[in-house]
C-alpha cells in the first residue's frame, strides 16, 4: 500500500461510512484454499511473510502464537483455520496481513495476497443468505464481482473483535 | 526523608513545607525565565491579550508559591506586579515601555530575593522603589518616581481590604477556586464553563489554565453566590464529584479584580511596613502567618510535591541559583526507556551470536560484549530510577486527610508511617493512591473505634493507623494495619448470604475476609458519607489486579485489621532466568527463583495417586510440570525432565519441573494484553535476543494453582 493513496482513501471511506453494508472503496484481496476474500484495505497495516510464532499454551487452534514485530507482541491468527479450510501449509508463499482493528494489531494468516481492487457499489453484490447451521456468514458483508472473480467480503474488524475469537477481552471489543 | 522508617510521625504534626522548598524555587525560576521572554517581546502599542495573560498567570504562580511557602518579601512583590499586569490585560492601562522596564526590573529583584532564600546570603534586596513606581503605574501615574508613599495612603489599606468583594454582579457573591479532576479528558471540564453561561444567574467562572493542565487537573475562578452543594450538583452532570473541589479564594489569594486583597489604587504598595504583609521583607520564618492558611496553599503543595520529590534528597545542597534538577516530560523518560529497552535487546542478541565462537581466536571481541554488557546493565538501572519515586509521596497526603477524617468521625487516630522511602515506579505510584487512600479512610472509619468504646474494651483511647512499604524480592509490599475492631467473620457470612453470595460455613478465614472484595459489600451498620456505601473494596481490588498487583487481608477480630498490597516493582524490564521445556523458553523472574537442583525421578512422590511432591531439604513441595501446564508438544518421548527450579510468590513454594536451564539474562516486560488478551499463568512476554517471543510465566498464578 502506498502512502500516497492514503488521504485519498480516508476520504472515500469518510463519505461511504454512513451507508450499511459494504462500502465501495478499495479492498485487499488474498486467497484462502481456492476462495479469494477481499477486505478494507485500511484496516491493513502491512503484509510480511510467516515467520513460526511462539505458541501460546491452550489457545484455540486458529490463534498460532504470538510475534515480534518490531519490539511489539501481536498475535497471529490463522484464518483458515479459522474458516475452516481444507489444509493450511506453511510454506514460503504464506503470508501473515498485519491489521489494526480498534487500535490493535494483529496478524493474519493466508494462503496469498493477490492485488489490491477498487469496488464501486456495482460490483458489490448482497451477501447469499446460507444456512448458518454450515457456514458462519455474520462477518460477509457482501459479494464482489470483478470479471470473472468472485471475492467474499469480509467484515475483518468485526471478525477479529468478535467474542469467539477471544482475541480481545470483552471490555474492548465492545 | 532519607532514612527508611521515620515511625510516629504523627498526624498532629503539620506538614513540613521546607521540603517542597526547592520545587518551589526550580518552578519560580522557570517562571521567571518564562516572565523574562515574554516581556521582552511584548509589543507595546499592541499587547496582545494571551501574552500579557501568560505573564500575569508567571507572577501569580510565583506569588501563590511565595506566599505559601512564606516568602512574604516574594509574594509582596509579585502582588504589586500582579496587580499592575491585571489593570493592563484588561486594558485599563495602556502598556509601555517603561512598565516593562519596571516589570523587569522587578524580576530581577525576585531573583536576588530568591537567591537570598536559597541562602546565598546577600543582603535583602530593597524594593521599595520597585514597589513605589509599579504602584504608581498602577494608579495611572506615568512616571515612576512620582508617587512616594505617604503613610496615610498605606494607612488605607486594611480598610480597603475590609469592604466586601468590589465586583458588583452579585451581593453575597463568594469567589472560589474550582478544581477539577484529575480529568482524562481536560476538555470535560469545559463543560463547566458552559454551564455557567447557560444558568444565567449562577455567577461567572474563568479559567485559570488556560485550559491545559500538566497533572491532569484543571482550575477555574469562580464567582458565585450559590452554596457549595448546589454548585457541586450541577457539576456532576458533567463530572465525578469526587474530582470536583471548592476552594475559597480568601483575603491575599483573591489576586482577581474585585477580590477583597487587590484593592487597586490602594494596595499596600508603599510601604513594606504596612499593609497585609506585616512582616518585614525577607523574614521567612515570622511570614509563615503572614501566609494565610487558605486552602490554595494545600493545593500548592501537593501539585508540585508529586512531581519532584526525588529532589528533596538535595534539598540541603541547593547553595545560590545552581539547578540541582531538571523537570523533563514524563514523555522523554519512557521514550529513553523503550530505547534503553531495545538496546538490551540487541546487547543480548549480540551476546547470544558470540556464545559460538571461539574465545581464544575473539578474545578482545567477547571482552568487548562483556563490557558492553555491564555497561548496558548499569544504563538500564540508571534510567529505570529516573521514572522512581519514594513512596513518601503517596505517604505525605495521609496525615492531613486522616486529621480531618478524625475529627469529622470524633475519632483519635495516630498515623504512624514506616519505608517511605522505598521507591515505586511514578506510573505506579500515581495507580496506588486512589487504592491506599481508600483503605485508610475504610480504616479510620470502619477499623477504630470510638474513643469511649476504645477505652471499654482496654486499648489505647487513641487508634492507631500504620503504613508500611517494603521491597520484598521483585515486589514492593504496601501494608494499612490498623488496631480497630477488626473483621467480624459471622457477620461477613451473613452479609454474604443476604446478598445471594455462596458462603458455606467451612470457608477459611481467608475466603471470609475476601468476601469484602465482593461488588456492593459493605458490612457498615450505617452509611457514613465517609465510606461504607460498598462501592470500594471491590474498586479497590479491581485495580490493584489490574496493575498486577495482589490484595490480602489478615484480621482478628478486636485486634485489628492488615491489608497487604503486593505490586511490582517496575513494570518494564526484570532479570529473567530462561527455561526450556521441549522445544519452548520460557521466562521466570529471577527475584522469584530460590534454586535450582537436578533431580533422579524416584524423589518425586505422589500425594492421593496425582498430587506431586518432592522433599528439598525436609520440606516437601508440590511440583509443577511446565510441560503439563503449558501443554508442550514433545517430539522426543524419551525425553524425561529433570531440572527442577523452586520458585516463591505470595508466600508459597513450589517446585517447576523443566527440561534445561538456557540462561540469566534481562528481558523487557512487553505487555501481552495491549494486542492480546491475558494468559493464564503468564504475566507478560519479552523478545530473545534471536528476536522470538517468550512468555514470562507469572509465578505467583503457578503457586495458586498448586493449592488448589
Amino acid at each position: 500500500m502506498e502512502a500516497s493513496n492514503v488521504p485519498a482513501l480516508r476520504q472515500q471511506g469518510a463519505v461511504t461510512a454512513k451507508g450499511h453494508g459494504p462500502k465501495s472503496g478499495e479492498y485487499l484481496t488474498f486467497r484462502l484454499g481456492s476462495e479469494e476474500y477481499g477486505i478494507d484495505i485500511l484496516k491493513v497495516q502491512e503484509i510480511r511473510s510467516y515467520e513460526q510464532p511462539t505458541r501460546i499454551a491452550n489457545a484455540p487452534d486458529f490463534i498460532k502464537g504470538v510475534v515480534n514485530l518490531r519490539g511489539v507482541i501481536v498475535p497471529i491468527v490463522d484464518l483458515r483455520l479459522k474458516l475452516r479450510c481444507p489444509s493450511a501449509e506453511y510454506n514460503s508463499f504464506t503470508v501473515v496481513i498485519v491489521l489494526n482493528v480498534k487500535n490493535r494489531v494483529v496478524g493474519a494468516v493466508v494462503d496469498s495476497v493477490s492485488d489490491v481492487l477498487e469496488l464501486n457499489r456495482d460490483q458489490i453484490k448482497p451477501a447469499p443468505e446460507l444456512s448458518a447451521a454450515s457456514v458462519d456468514t455474520s462477518f460477509i458483508t457482501g459479494i464482489g464481482s470483478v470479471g470473472e472473480r468472485m471475492l467474499i467480503l469480509m467484515d475483518i474488524e468485526g471478525l477479529m473483535s468478535s467474542a469467539e475469537m477471544g482475541l480481545m477481552d470483552a471490555a474492548i471489543a465492545a | 526523608m532519607g532514612d527508611m522508617t521515620s515511625e510516629g510521625a504523627s498526624i498532629s504534626a503539620g506538614i513540613d513545607l521546607s521540603q517542597f522548598y526547592q520545587v518551589f524555587f526550580e518552578e519560580a525560576g522557570e517562571n521567571l525565565d518564562n516572565m523574562e521572554q515574554l516581556l521582552l517581546n511584548v509589543n507595546v502599542e499592541e499587547a496582545d491579550d494571551e501574552e500579557l495573560n501568560a505573564i500575569f498567570r508567571c507572577a501569580h504562580s510565583i506569588k501563590g508559591g511565595a506566599a505559601t511557602f512564606g516568602f512574604s518579601d516574594v509574594a509582596e512583590l509579585t502582588h504589586q506586579m500582579e496587580t499592575l499586569l491585571d489593570k493592563l490585560r484588561r486594558h485599563e492601562l495602556q502598556p509601555n515601555s517603561a512598565m516593562v522596564d519596571v516589570l523587569l526590573q522587578s524580576g530581577d529583584a525576585l531573583r536576588a530575593q530568591l537567591g537570598r532564600h536559597q541562602g546565598s546570603g546577600a543582603d535583602p534586596f530593597d524594593t521599595t522603589d520597585l514597589l513605589v513606581s509599579i504602584k504608581s503605574f498602577v494608579e495611572g501615574g506615568g512616571a515612576p518616581a512620582a508617587a512616594p508613599a505617604p503613610k496615610a495612603a498605606a494607612a488605607q489599606a486594611p480598610k480597603a481590604a475590609a469592604p466586601a468583594p468590589a465586583t458588583p454582579a452579585n451581593p453575597g457573591a463568594r469567589l472560589l477556586e474550582l478544581q477539577v479532576g484529575p480529568l482524562t479528558d481536560l476538555t470535560l471540564a469545559d463543560n463547566l464553563v458552559e454551564l455557567f453561561k447557560e444558568i444565567t444567574d449562577l455567577g461567572t467562572i474563568e479559567p485559570l489554565d488556560a485550559g491545559q493542565s500538566s497533572d491532569g487537573m484543571r482550575r477555574f475562578k469562580v464567582l458565585t453566590s450559590s452554596t457549595d452543594n448546589d454548585l457541586l450538583d450541577l457539576f456532576t452532570f458533567h463530572v465525578a464529584r469526587e474530582q470536583v473541589k471548592l476552594i475559597p479564594l480568601g483575603p491575599g489569594f483573591g489576586f482577581y479584580d474585585g477580590a477583597p486583597g487587590a484593592p487597586p489604587a490602594e494596595a499596600p504598595a508603599s510601604d513594606p511596613g504596612y499593609g497585609f504583609f506585616d512582616d518585614a521583607p525577607g523574614v521567612p520564618e515570622g511570614a509563615a502567618a503572614a501566609a494565610p492558611s487558605a486552602a490554595p496553599a494545600p493545593a500548592a503543595a501537593i501539585v508540585p510535591a508529586r512531581a519532584a520529590t526525588p529532589a528533596k534528597a538535595d534539598k540541603p545542597a541547593a547553595g545560590g541559583m545552581d539547578q540541582t534538577t531538571l523537570r523533563v516530560s514524563i514523555e522523554k523518560v519512557d521514550q529513553l526507556i523503550n530505547l534503553v529497552g531495545e538496546l538490551v535487546i540487541t546487547q543480548a542478541m549480540l551476546a547470544q551470536n558470540s556464545r559460538e565462537l571461539d574465545p581464544g581466536l575473539y578474545q578482545q571481541l567477547t571482552s568487548g560484549l562483556a563490557d558492553l554488557e555491564r555497561n548496558t546493565r548499569d544504563l538500564q538501572e540508571s534510567v529505570m530510577s529516573i521514572r522512581m519515586i519514594p513512596m513518601s509521596t503517596v505517604f505525605n497526603r495521609f496525615p492531613r486527610m486522616l486529621r480531618d477524617l478524625a475529627a469529622k468521625l470524633g475519632k483519635k487516630v495516630e498515623l504512624v508511617t514506616q519505608g517511605e522511602a522505598t521507591e515505586l515506579d511514578k506510573s505506579l505510584v500515581e495507580k496506588i493512591t486512589d487504592p491506599l487512600t481508600h483503605l485508610v479512610r475504610n480504616s479510620c472509619d470502619h477499623g477504630i473505634e470510638m474513643p469511649e468504646d476504645r477505652i471499654g474494651r482496654g486499648k489505647p483511647e487513641q487508634g492507631t493507623i500504620t503504613l508500611v512499604a517494603s521491597h520484598q524480592g521483585g515486589s514492593i509490599v504496601i501494608e494499612v494495619r490498623d488496631d480497630g475492631r477488626g473483621l467480624n467473620r459471622d457477620k461477613l457470612i451473613k452479609k454474604a448470604r443476604e446478598k445471594g453470595i455462596d458462603a458455606p460455613d467451612s470457608m477459611t478465614d481467608a475466603e471470609c475476609w475476601n468476601l469484602i472484595f465482593a461488588p456492593g459489600f459493605s458490612t457498615a451498620e450505617q452509611v457514613t458519607d465517609v465510606s461504607g456505601r460498598g462501592v470500594g473494596m471491590d474498586v479497590v481490588k479491581k485495580n490493584i489486579t489490574s496493575l498486577g498487583g495482589t490484595v490480602e487481608i489478615d484480621s482478628a477480630e478486636g485486634y485489628g485489621m492488615k491489608v497487604s498490597v503486593r505490586l511490582p516493582l517496575t513494570l518494564a524490564i526484570m532479570d529473567g532466568m530462561s527455561v526450556g521445556v521441549g522445544d519452548e523458553c520460557y521466562i521466570l523472574p529471577l527475584s522469584s527463583v530460590v534454586e535450582s537442583f537436578q533431580v533422579q525421578s524416584d524423589t518425586i512422590k505422589t500425594v492421593a495417586g496425582s498430587g506431586r511432591v518432592v522433599e528439598v531439604r525436609d520440606e516437601y513441595m508440590p511440583v509443577i510440570e511446565l510441560e503439563r501446564v503449558f501443554d508442550v508438544p514433545r517430539f522426543d518421548f524419551e525425553h524425561v525432565s529433570s531440572i527442577m527450579v523452586v520458585v516463591e510468590a505470595e508466600g508459597g513454594r513450589v517446585a517447576l519441573l523443566v527440561d534445561e536451564l538456557l540462561g540469566q539474562q534481562q528481558v523487557v516486560v512487553k505487555n501481552l494484553e495491549a494486542n492480546y488478551r491475558k494468559v493464564n499463568d503468564v504475566s507478560g512476554a519479552t523478545i530473545m535476543g534471536d528476536g522470538r517471543v517468550a512468555l514470562i510465566l507469572d509465578v505467583g498464578s503457578l503457586v495458586r494453582r498448586s493449592r488448589h
